[in-house]
Parts: structure tokens; sequence; C-alpha cells
């Protein structure tokens, strides 16, 4: 019966701090404009369709002639 | 790795090519923040997701000619806010405008979130959209810009042609603005 109620507790607790990161991701409350707008960025999927395109339309040129990281490291590191 | 092969693999598994290997990871790193800006520039997800490509394509091609002096993400947003900025301004001369419907909004929430909580996001797309669309290109593209957490306003003031201390001043007055207009939204 204790182990029950201790369950029970557990479970309380659980569904408090279930409900409370609800609360705390609610979309209403912010300090400015910037902070809604980084909310919105988070909730913002990019379109797979996107990459698929890109590799269709990279598929038709020649790779980058000289990669910018070649001329910042030398080309040392790769 | 001598001869870049041609074209790239925007798959999760790195392809064998480095060139092509390093511009996927750059896609990978930089097209959530440069799909944002074209969505909520344009307002238009259709048109975001050209315009995302369009600007991956355009660095692709000047990969070579990227000098290193700004980061990485500053480049891209120059090309980008440029290219929205093209289009935007080729839309005013045809008076072309948005026809995103409810439909494409959808797309905000998580597929995991209660139906409930769709609903809140979407609610609050819309009025984040409607309320960028109210302001002056400027304070859209101020906000826009310094929402992301990894441009300092040193960065965002080169990207608008403007001094560290202009961009903290006109923010306060972008925020004002934007806090007003999306009062009027609800």
């Amino acid at each position: 019966m204790k182990q029950q109620t201790k369950l029970s507790e557990e479970q309380q607790q659980k569904q408090h701090a279930a409900e409370q990161q609800t609360q705390q991701q609610s979309p209403r409350e912010f300090a400015n404009a910037e902070e809604m707008l980084r909310y919105d960025a988070a909730h913002t999927a990019v379109p797979p369709a996107i990459a698929q395109r890109l590799q269709k339309s990279t598929g038709d040129l020649p790779g980058p002639k000289k990669p910018w990281w070649k001329r910042l490291f030398g080309g040392a590191n790769r | 790795m001598n001869e870049p092969a041609a074209g790239c693999e925007f798959v999760e598994k790195s392809p064998p090519d480095l060139a092509c290997s390093e511009f996927s990871s750059l896609y990978t790193e930089h097209s959530r923040a440069i799909y944002y800006l074209a969505l909520r520039f344009l307002g238009d997800p259709q048109k975001a997701e050209d315009a995302t490509h369009d600007v991956f394509l355009k660095a692709f091609r000047k990969l070579d000619q990227f000098r290193g002096e700004a980061s990485v993400r500053t480049w891209l947003y120059r090309i980008a806010i440029n290219h929205c900025q093209n289009l935007r301004q080729a839309w005013h001369d045809r008076h072309v405008f948005s026809n995103a419907d409810d439909a494409v909004w959808e797309n905000a929430a998580a597929r995991t979130d209660s139906p409930l909580r769709v609903l809140e996001i979407k609610e609050l797309v819309q009025r984040i959209q409607k309320t960028l669309d109210g302001l002056s290109d400027e304070y859209r593209l101020l906000l826009l810009l310094v929402a992301d957490e990894e441009m300092s306003y040193e960065q965002v003031g080169a990207l608008v042609g403007q001094t560290p201390d202009a961009v903290r001043g006109k923010l306060h007055r972008a925020r004002k603005t934007f806090a007003a207009l999306f009062e009027k939204t609800a």
C-alpha cells in the first residue's frame, strides 16, 4: 500500500513537472519581440524539399574551385 | 581531395567529397536561419523555400569568393537579404502580393504537439507575420537579425549599414512598434 502511495506521489510530481514545463513553454509570454521571434524560429522547420532541390541544382555544377577553408587554413588541416 | 566532384549530397551522412561535405555542413548549420529570415521577410512559405534554395545555390557558386572577412552566417545573410529585397522590389513593381493560405502556416507546429498547442502556435505565427508585415522593411530586418543569437550588434550593423549604436537605438523603436502592432492583431 505504501508503495502504491509512493508511486502515486511520484506520478503526481511527474505530472506537476510536466505541467510546469508546458506552462514555461507557453508561447504567450515573451519579454520582447526578439524573444518571440526566437521562439517562432525554433518552431519553424526547414522544408526537406529545399535540400532535395539543391542536390539536383548542384548536380549540374562543378564543385567549388577553392574552398574558403583552404585559404583560411592553407589547406593544412585537410 | 584535389578535384571536387560535381554536385552535392544533402543527406545526413557525409559524402566522400570534401568540398561537398563542407557545403553540406554549411547548409545544415545555417539553413534554418536563412529559411526563417526569408519566411518572415517575404511572408510566404513557398516563396521562402524558393528563396532559400536560390540563396544556397548562389553560395555554392560563390564559395570561392568568400574571403573570410565576415562570418559564414553574415555572408549568407547578405546574400539572402539582397535576394529577398530584390524579390520584394520585383513584386512591388509588378503589384504581386503574397497568397499564402492558412494551410501552409500549419507546418509551424510540431507533429507531436497537442491540438490545442497546434492552434496556439498557429495563431501566434499568424500574428507574428501580420505584425512583421506592418513594420517598415528596416525594422523588420533589424528585428529578424537581432533575434538571431549568433549575430552581434556589430554584425547586424554591418548588414544593415548602421553603426552598432544606431542599431541599438533603432532596435528600441522597432521593439516598441512591434509590440504596439502585435497588440492590435489580438
